[in-house]
């Protein structure tokens, strides 16, 4: 038995009763807020007008960025989830290990999640600077270039930064999530299927996959709401610059409002970005639980 | 394991010891084969208005031999040719003219021998991985002594160690072979090629006289330094190919010392992945501390050339108190400490709730949760500011608080759940048997042995809230009141940024959470583990 007593019916209420208030006005306000904002109409200073239908939508939609910036947040979102998950894999499979130095290996993997990301993408802007950047400098050191190489020569180069320093900053969540999975089970079926004559790869997608697919499910899951909503990486490296070409919904939908003082459309592309978010990662989680099921 | 045959361990060691020596012998026939190849122009004359073949061709022609002769003849080591380029153009009044550049070439390749002859900080490299592979032979033979027939973990310690020691000393000596090749480029292109406009080096002159006794014979002198900027380097196939052969020979080693490879080789890559690994993690962690104790000079300066800062330029730091970062860094931890505050103060009971007691409506709660999780607050930022205007809460930091922890409720719900699920509810049980209510149970009897799952959410939305940016470059318009993460963009404006004050004070902010981190680092593998997986 698992639960103490309970003495009235509405004491477990109580306990959930601070958080769901904290919660209530600090995140479905909001929420109800910027709804009912991408339904009305808002002026430049701020003020909100009457009913306007799908106005906002339209709005939203039919401005001739927002192809570009859809196919940017999709690029984005695919690259940095799909890679970082393939390797946070591989790094936790290799911290998972046993091995000199593994603590200190693993104090080291963590930094780059206990460093604000506005901090790290400000140091990558230093290393991939053209004129002076620690890039440029070491290679050229190394004698492995002979002349600076310009790392930001066109807009899809710097993007593709952007993408690499965001793999690079969420590597550790899914190192950690899966390391998570791995050392929640024991390793007496690494020895079972060892002494079954096992190979490596057989054990990698009989055993290991298999049991670390739940932590492995958590992870993607969680990383794909939080790459989408990644902000500061691409405001701190780009911009967006130059015209909306490397900005993802998130960076667009802040500039459209605090910017350009465009809220209407900014609220409805927030309610967009919502619902794709619910239905991606919805539809992660009802196929990975499904797989599940059949195992 | 089993035990071999001794005619089996006798066939396999003479296999090893057998390739051993093949690579023993080509090594030191690649050693003194060139391994790099300098090019160098000695002498360049341009003739105007000269026709292949004509009087002045043949004049300028046998001046330069002339140059070219003498060359050779103070200097018997290298082959010097001329070549010339012939430019031919038609100018404006439809007549063509030509004019022809006439080159003096020394093209010298130096072996590995003559490298570490020279007394060049890359040929003392190239000596000791030779002195390192040398020593790892010598200590092979002497293990081997009579063993031939012994398999290796039959083997008296000491021949063991000597073998292991041996591996260990191959591995040194081949790892320093692209360092002397490093080591080299870095010579010839920095510290004797020196920019214009940088000073040299401390040593540079020493330097000078070595490269000009090794490349010119001693000849060169005062011109060492402008011939050298002329040279163009390359390295041979030679020394490229060096690396295979002492991979065979450390293979052959490894068989000798375990008498199997597949396992040693797979331990070799892992330490391969994690060491690089570990140097890619670092790396940007490396530029902003050196860029942290710069001055603007070196932090934007091309040719820096060195590991460290010249000079620790430590007024960085007083620089930057004196520009406000103490104040940031007061309500980065204002702000990061009231938001951990609220946010335990409301997820403990939530959590305490989700964990041991059943009621209707629970599953409803937890989706609820995870919803909360969908919207980032950078998506809600425009409600979040009309909430904020509308509560005055506006410019605030206690705002700020509240939106964290309202943000962070999710996670320190589920790290918290998982910790107490984790825990046998039979204390409490007896406490509440005992008349205790279950308040009480929960403060004196699970909070105390839930402590170190309560210590990880605490850090963990600490470190959430320390470097959370967005929110707070939105709401925050007063300066005084930043949190540092947006404190910092103060020193990068649109047309300069200060790099060094930036990542001096990205370096104050970014220390205490990292080390924050590294204590919980353990504990939030557990929390992730019991909160996700079990639930």
């Amino acid at each position: 038995m698992n639960s103490i007593l309970i003495r009235h019916k509405w004491e477990p209420y109580l306990w959930l009763l601070p958080s769901i208030l904290l919660m209530t006005i600090f995140v479905i306000f909001p929420i109800g807020i910027v709804f009912k904002l991408s339904f009305s109409e808002i002026s430049k200073a701020g003020i909100v007008g009457a009913f306007t239908g799908l106005e906002n939508f339209r709005l939203a939609i039919t401005d001739k960025v927002f192809g570009t910036v859809m196919l940017n947040t999709l690029y984005w979102v695919a690259s940095v989830v799909i890679l970082s998950t393939l390797l946070g894999f591989i790094v936790a499979m290799a911290l998972n290990s046993s091995f000199h130095g593994r603590k200190i290996a693993r104090s080291i993997v963590v930094f780059p999640w206990a460093t604000s990301l506005v901090i790290q993408a400000s140091i990558w802007n230093y290393i991939i600077n053209f004129e002076y950047g620690n890039l440029n400098n070491i290679l050229m050191n190394l004698g492995i270039l002979k002349d600076a190489v310009n790392w930001r020569a066109s807009y899809q180069i710097e993007f593709l930064w952007e993408c690499g320093v965001g793999i690079f900053v969420t590597i550790p969540f899914v190192s950690f999530c899966v390391l998570a999975g791995l050392q929640s089970f024991d390793d007496a079926y690494y020895e079972a299927a060892t002494v079954d004559g096992a190979g490596f790869w057989n054990k990698l997608t009989k055993v290991t996959l298999p049991l670390v697919r739940p932590s492995l499910t958590v992870s993607t899951v969680l990383n794909i709401i939080y790459v989408f909503n990644s902000f500061p990486i691409i405001y701190t490296i780009t911009k967006g610059a130059p015209a909306n070409k490397t900005d993802t919904m998130v960076t667009y939908l802040y500039m459209l409002a605090f910017y350009d003082q465009r809220k209407g459309p900014a609220t409805a592309l927030s309610v967009i970005g919502f619902v794709i978010l619910c239905i991606v990662a919805g539809a992660y989680m009802v196929i990975s639980m499904r797989k599940d099921e059949t195992l | 394991m089993r035990k071999q045959p001794s005619e089996t361990v006798k066939r396999k060691n003479i296999r090893a010891l057998c390739l051993y020596m093949i690579a023993a012998a080509f090594m030191a026939v690649l050693y003194s084969q060139p391994v790099y190849q300098f090019d160098t122009a000695l002498y360049s004359k341009k003739s105007g208005n000269t026709f292949p073949g004509d009087e002045r061709y043949v004049e300028a022609r046998a001046e330069v031999d002339a140059i070219a002769a003498e060359y050779q003849a103070k200097n018997h080591q290298e082959a010097v040719t001329v070549s010339e380029e012939v430019i031919q153009r038609v100018n404006s009044k439809g007549e063509t003219t030509s004019m022809i550049t006439f080159r003096v070439n020394a093209s010298t390749r130096r072996t590995g021998w003559s490298f570490m002859a020279s007394g060049l900080p890359s040929g003392r490299i190239l000596l000791a991985s030779v002195i390192a592979v040398g020593l790892a032979i010598l200590m092979t033979f002497i293990s081997l002594a009579g063993q031939v027939e012994t398999a290796p973990a039959d083997l008296s310690q000491w021949r063991q160690r000597l073998r292991q020691a041996s591996c260990w000393l191959a591995l040194l000596a081949i790892m320093l072979v692209p360092v002397f090749h490093f080591d080299t480029v870095y010579t010839f292109e920095r510290q004797i090629a020196v920019p214009m406009g940088v000073a040299p080096g401390a040593g540079h002159e020493q330097l000078l006289r070595a490269v000009d006794a090794f490349l010119y014979g001693g000849n060169a002198g005062e011109t060492t330094a402008a011939l050298v900027a002329q040279v163009n380097y390359h390295t041979l196939w030679t020394l490229w190919l060096l690396l295979p052969v002492m991979a065979l020979l450390l293979i052959q080693m490894i068989r000798l010392y375990k008498n199997a490879l597949k396992r040693t080789l797979a331990r070799g890559a892992l330490y391969l992945f994690i060491i690089v690994l570990c140097v890619v993690i670092l790396y940007p962690y490396y530029v902003m501390l050196i860029t942290a104790f710069r001055n603007n000079a070196e932090a934007t300066d091309m040719y820096f050339n060195h590991i460290f800062p010249t000079k620790w330029v430590w007024s960085n730091i007083t620089d930057i108190v004196a520009r406000g970062v103490p104040r940031f860094l007061l309500n980065s931890l204002l702000l990061s400490t009231g938001a951990t505050l609220i946010a335990l103060c409301c997820g403990i009971p939530a959590a305490y709730a989700m964990a041991r007691m059943s009621f209707k409506g629970k599953k409803t709660f937890l989706g609820f949760v995870i919803m909360s999780q969908m919207f980032a607050p950078i998506v809600l930022l425009v409600g979040i500011s009309q909430l904020m205007n509308f509560l005055g809460l506006n410019d605030s930091v206690i705002g700020l608080m509240l939106i964290n922890a309202a943000f962070n409720q999710a996670f320190a719900i589920w790290l918290l759940r998982g910790t107490f699920v984790s825990i046998s509810p039979e204390m409490e049980q007896a406490a509440c048997i005992d008349g205790c209510n279950t308040v009480s149970a929960l403060i004196r009897v699970l909070l105390p042995m839930a402590a170190p799952g309560i210590v990880t959410t605490l850090i963990f939305v600490f470190i959430n809230a320390w470097n959370e940016y967005t929110i707070s470059t939105v709401l925050i318009s007063t300066p005084m009141k930043k949190p540092i993460t947006v404190g910092i963009t103060q020193f990068s404006s649109f047309n300069m940024i200060e790099w060094q004050y930036l990542f001096a004070s990205a370096l104050l902010a970014t220390i205490p959470v990292v080390i924050m981190f590294m204590f919980i680092e353990k504990h939030l593998v557990a929390g992730l583990t019991a909160g996700g997986v079990k639930g």
